[in-house]
């Protein structure tokens, strides 16, 4: 008797389901590809991650001989072609960033790279003593492209102290070791791609060493870390209430702050959107998973798109500040602080909705579902 | 047992005797599966991981002297698998039972950020075996002191353990009764399309319809099995549902052990008759092993067994009670978790957080951002981000923290976001309260934010 019950009430659930699901299911089976992990992990992997670690390391290449040359003859000529040369590597650094999962996390190449502010007295004291090793971690806030960006306009005459300068010698060493450990770095990580690309794209589950939880958790620590927090926040002392434009990336070359930091946001969406490195096409990306599993906002907007349009308002509102950002923390303190509350609005739509409804793990441990 | 009504209860029920059998192979089996666990979380390295890197643990309100105990910890899991392995044998049983059950519920309180429903369930059992006769048949014990031997057992015995499973299976299948788990399907349709690439099955998961069926076949399966499980007739295939329905959340989610303990367990509802024969079979083929033959009958004292049945109805009568004390908290239950734990709410949502802390000296008024990776692991922050009890005991951690780094009087603010099965994420707790200054406790959290939206039902 209970069992026919029992068949009767499942059987009730399954028709009254299905009855309800109907009108839906066409819609589900439009969206039901971009549910699939596998072509958007190599999108990701054959149109962004690889072809970028491969202009870094051409750029980097283009530095290390711009270096070279300028070692060789310091003038205001091969200072000028090595200044372009910098900075063209350090804003190509800026799409690189955000990728910072797999083969760059193993050898923590963002530490390597970019490490900022750059510890001025160690700089020197290395340079000074020599016998540095710039592999220990220790000696991660004296390296990259801030202690670049110093070497080159941290003092008032550089042709000088790459020239009659006591230490010039030691300097002009101190350079090319500083950019022969970026590019060896980078290339390290740029080889090892050629053989994590099939492990990656072949982690289609959701667990913490998915490809997906990678690509995902990645984008997110950079966008709060290193990106809203590292550019904006920390300089203009959006928490704390005191600005410290010593904390601003490339302090040094303050023309060139507000680039990197566009060219950063720039790439956040891009990434965000599934757009190859070179930006021509577009691909299966976060938004277009977020899309397909289609929760929305408050407002009944998919969250794929309200997410984009915040990254957006913040891209805008970036880019329309026209004062140095070093000087901008103190001199325009209101609307760098506006800039940040819009690349704040977004952390949490990034970081609590879109992961959530990723529905990722983030460690290997039981759980019963909070 | 004076009253007639209860006389008859007695004869009838509390006194009829069952097959010592059901409660001996329950022993074995389930402290099997705990001897297991042990190990299996010893090979994983989760000691370490989660005992012994921390800095910092979560308590529970009232088990605060609960701590891990440093590389001791290790000893305290080797007492746990080494009293489950006696427990098994049904050797030193009481003292055994006693060992297992405090070890495996200290384990448990050291840090609230690993609770499990099913680590509170084995707790709960544990709890229950200590006081029932489970060595007075195919154990060590029964070698050792002939006279404890008895084919027969109370039938509430075997009882106390099947109440046990069924407010657990009713429980969760009340917690279901739920807009957002009925109506909505979540938050299996954001978890089941995470697991589209299952062999075989995988593809299924990216329609809706699914998760919609998973969530009423879950609910109908909670409510009814233990009483399916009870009836002769229906047995055979509710245990087969309760094997399949259990591997298949093995299969889809880290649930770890939690489904092989309810397979293990739902064993209890066989007839006792059956475990009798199973162990009279292994006796034909072993012959040495110690199965009772003899007709006796265990008996517990007169004051003994009084005392025992007064002791598990109250402990029935709170486990009863405990899963409704979330009605004396305003707002939503999933939004405060006030009541939360400790009432088989099991897998019901999908929550996450994000919570930004700033630490505010009382003095020079001067501001620190906090890294919360400094103080928390993942995992812990995780929690942290979600529940109003962690939240204010990380605050009271920051707040000695920063005490001790030289901050005079250090005020605790947090900007906390928290989206909960599907929703938006809205700010979890109020900015402007020194969250240093708010006492934990049982009462209600007045620091909260309104959730704004209202859950259905249960």
């Amino acid at each position: 008797m209970r069992k026919t019950i029992f068949i009767a009430i499942i059987s009730l659930v399954l028709v009254g389901i299905s009855i309800v699901s109907c009108k839906k299911d066409k819609k589900e089976e439009v969206t039901a590809p971009s549910l699939d992990r596998a072509p958007m992990l190599a999108n990701y992997a054959d149109n962004y991650v690889i072809p970028a670690y491969k202009a870094m390391v051409t750029d980097l290449k283009s530095l290390q001989t711009a270096t070279n040359t300028f070692v060789a003859a310091p003038d205001a000529a091969t200072l000028a072609s090595l200044h372009t040369a910098f900075e063209k590597a350090y804003i190509t650094w800026q799409k690189v960033d955000v990728i910072g999962f797999g083969p760059a996390e193993d050898v923590s190449l963002r530490m390597y790279v970019n490490t900022y502010p750059v510890t001025v007295t160690k700089v020197n004291s290395n340079i000074l003593n020599g016998g540095y090793d710039l592999e220990q971690f220790g000696n991660k806030d004296a390296q990259g492209f801030p202690a670049i960006d110093y070497l080159l306009n941290g003092n008032a005459n550089t042709i000088d102290m790459f020239t009659t300068d006591a230490q010039a010698t030691a300097r002009k060493q101190y350079l090319q070791a500083v950019v022969n450990k970026m590019l060896q770095k980078t290339d390290g990580v740029s080889n090892a791609w050629t053989s994590y690309r099939g492990t990656f794209v072949g982690a289609t589950g959701t667990d913490v060493n998915g490809g997906l939880s990678e690509i995902t958790n990645a984008y997110v620590l950079y966008y709060e870390r290193y990106l809203r927090s590292g550019k904006v926040g920390l300089p203009v002392g959006a928490m704390t209430g005191v600005a410290k434009p010593e904390l601003t990336e490339a302090y040094y070359t303050p023309s060139l702050t507000n680039a990197l930091a566009q060219q950063a946001m720039a790439t956040a969406i891009a990434f965000y959107e599934g757009k190859s490195f070179d930006g021509t096409t577009s691909g299966a990306g976060m938004k277009s998973y977020l899309q397909a599993i289609g929760t929305k906002d408050a407002n009944g907007t998919p969250m794929a798109d309200a997410i984009l349009a915040k990254l957006q308002q913040a891209e805008t509102k970036l880019k329309a500040l026209n004062t140095p950002m070093k000087d901008a923390v103190q001199t325009k303190r209101p609307e760098v602080l506006a800039i940040y509350d819009d690349m704040q609005q977004c952390v949490p739509l990034l970081k609590v909705d879109m992961v959530s409804a990723f529905g990722i793990s983030i460690t290997y441990t039981d759980n019963d579902g909070d | 047992m004076n009253h007639p009504s209860l006389r008859i209860l007695s004869k009838a029920y509390i006194g009829k005797p069952v097959y010592s059998a059901s409660l001996a192979v329950f022993r074995v089996v389930f402290g099997l599966m705990i001897f297991g666990s042990t190990i299996r979380f010893w090979l994983k390295g989760w000691i370490d991981e989660l005992y012994i890197q921390p800095t910092y643990f979560f308590h529970y309100y009232g088990f605060e002297w609960v701590q891990p105990l440093g590389q001791y910890t290790y000893a305290l899991f080797a007492l746990c698998g080494s009293s489950a392995l006696l427990f098994v044998l049904g050797w030193w049983y009481r003292i055994a039972s006693v060992l297992l059950f405090v070890s495996f519920t200290y384990i448990e309180l050291m840090d609230k950020t690993n609770y499990l429903n099913h680590y509170y369930f084995v707790s709960l059992v544990l709890f229950l075996m200590i006081w029932l006769p489970a060595n007075c048949n195919f154990s060590i014990d029964s070698i050792r002191k002939p006279f404890i031997q008895n084919r027969y057992i109370p039938r509430w015995t075997i009882g106390s353990i099947r109440l046990m499973m069924g407010i657990l299976y009713v429980y969760a299948g009340l917690a279901k009764l739920n807009s957002d788990w009925l109506v909505q399907a979540m938050p299996l349709r954001l978890w089941l399309p995470a697991q589209n690439d299952t062999p075989l099955i995988g593809s299924l998961f990216n329609h809706v319809w699914i998760a919609y069926l998973f969530s009423w076949f879950a609910t109908v399966y909670d409510l009814t099995i233990p009483f399916f499980l009870l009836n002769r007739r229906t047995r055979p295939y509710a245990y087969m549902a309760v094997v399949v329905f259990h591997i298949l959340t093995s299969i889809l989610f880290p649930i770890g052990m939690f489904p092989y303990v309810m397979i293990v367990s739902a064993l209890v509802f066989f007839d006792s008759a059956d475990a009798d024969r199973l162990l009279m079979k292994l006796k034909t083929i072993f012959t040495s092993l110690p199965v009772v033959l003899h007709n006796s009958v265990y008996s517990f004292g007169r004051m003994w067994q009084r005392g025992v049945l007064i002791l598990f109805a109250g402990f029935f009568a709170l486990q009863v009670v405990l899963p409704w004390r979330y009605l004396l908290y305003d707002g939503e239950l999933f939004w405060t978790e006030e009541g939360y734990r400790f009432s088989w709410r099991v897998m019901l949502m999908e929550k996450m957080g994000y919570a930004q802390f700033v630490v505010k000296d009382g003095v020079t008024g001067e501001k620190i951002a906090v890294n919360n990776n400094e103080f928390l692991t993942r995992n812990q922050e995780k929690m942290m981000a979600t529940q109003s009890d962690f939240i204010l005991q990380y605050a009271q951690i920051l707040k000695a923290h920063y005490t001790k780094q030289g901050m005079r009087n250090p005020e605790v603010y947090a900007t906390i976001y928290v989206g909960l099965n599907g929703r938006q994420s809205r700010l979890y707790a109020d900015t402007s309260v020194n969250l240093a200054n708010e006492k934990d406790g049982l009462k209600q959290k007045t620091w909260l934010m309104p959730f704004n939206d209202t859950i259905y039902g249960l």
